[in-house]
C-alpha cells in the first residue's frame, strides 16, 4: 500500500468517542482523537472553556439513556 | 441553466494552502449512549461570526433533509445578536418538535476535519436561531446556506463526507436542467 493510500484510509476511519459517564452534560471534543476534553452541566461554561483551544469542538449535550433516539433531525 | 449560474468566488479563505476537497470521517454521535452499537453521523467543525464576535468551533450536523441552517440561541448570545429584531421568522419541525427560528445574516466558517482554527472557508448566510435548542449538536447545516455553497458527498459506506467546490458537481455530471 502506498503512503498516500494509507493516509486516506487512516483519514476516513470514523472518529469514536466514549460518551459513557457524561449523560446530561455538555461536552467538547478533541476533533483529532474524539476524546472528551471539557464537560459541564452548563453549555455556556463549555463554550467559554473551549475558547482558544485549537482542534477542540463543542459538541452539544449527551442524552440520558431513556431519551428518544432521533432518526434524523431535518 | 448554465447561463444562470455564476462562478465567482463566494468565499474568503484563511488558508489557501489547504484547498478543497476536505474529507471528514463520520463521528460518533452522543446518542450512542442509548444503544449497544455506535451511531455515526456526518459532523463537520463550524464556527459562526458577526462583526468582531465569533463562536468557538462547534460540531455542525450536515442534514440534506433540512431546508435551512439552524442554531441554538446560545450562540446568538455569544455573537451579541439582537434576536428581538430578526430579518425573518419561520416555524420548523425539527427532531419531532415544532420550533420557531429567528433569522439573522451572519458569517459561517467551515474548518477542516482536524478543527484547525486558523484554516477555514467563510461565507455569509442566514441562520435561524432557536430558543433553548442546544441538544445533541448546536448547529444543523441544511440546504440554504450550506448545501448550496458546496458539493457535498456523504458515504456511509466509506464512513466519510467530502466537501468540494460547488462547481465540482457540474464539472463531474454536467449541468442538470430543471
Amino acid at each position: 500500500m502506498s503512503a498516500g493510500a494509507a493516509a486516506i484510509i487512516s483519514c476516513v476511519k470514523p472518529i469514536r468517542t466514549n460518551f459513557k459517564g457524561y449523560e446530561g452534560k455538555f461536552v467538547a471534543i478533541d476533533a483529532r482523537t474524539g476524546e472528551i476534553v471539557i464537560a459541564d452541566d452548563d453549555p455556556k461554561v463549555v463554550l467559554e472553556k473551549a475558547k482558544g483551544r485549537n482542534h477542540v469542538v463543542v459538541h452539544g449535550r449527551v442524552p440520558h439513556a431513556d431519551e428518544p433516539i432521533y432518526v434524523g433531525l431535518g | 441553466m448554465a447561463a444562470c449560474r455564476t462562478r465567482t468566488s463566494q468565499f474568503t479563505s484563511a488558508l489557501a494552502e489547504r484547498p478543497l476537497p476536505w474529507l471528514y470521517p463520520y463521528r460518533e454521535d452522543a446518542q450512542s449512549t442509548r444503544l449497544d452499537a455506535p451511531v455515526f453521523r456526518p459532523f463537520v467543525p463550524i464556527s459562526l461570526a458577526h462583526g468582531e464576535q465569533s463562536t468557538w468551533q462547534l460540531t455542525g450536523l450536515v442534514d440534506t433533509g433540512a431546508d435551512a441552517i439552524l442554531a441554538s440561541d446560545l450562540l446568538a448570545e455569544q455573537l451579541e445578536l439582537d434576536l428581538d429584531n430578526p430579518e425573518g421568522e419561520a416555524t420548523h419541525a425539527v427532531g419531532g418538535r415544532v420550533v420557531v427560528a429567528r433569522y439573522k445574516t451572519i458569517s459561517l466558517r467551515l474548518h477542516p476535519s482536524d478543527a484547525d482554527e486558523g484554516a477555514y472557508r467563510e461565507w455569509q448566510t442566514e441562520v435561524g436561531f432557536i430558543d433553548g435548542w442546544h441538544s445533541d449538536g448546536l448547529v444543523l447545516l441544511g440546504s440554504m446556506g450550506f448545501l448550496d455553497h458546496f458539493t457535498v458527498t456523504a458515504s456511509r459506506f466509506a464512513q466519510a463526507i467530502a466537501i468540494e467546490e460547488r462547481e465540482t458537481f457540474d464539472d463531474r455530471f454536467g449541468v442538470v436542467l430543471a
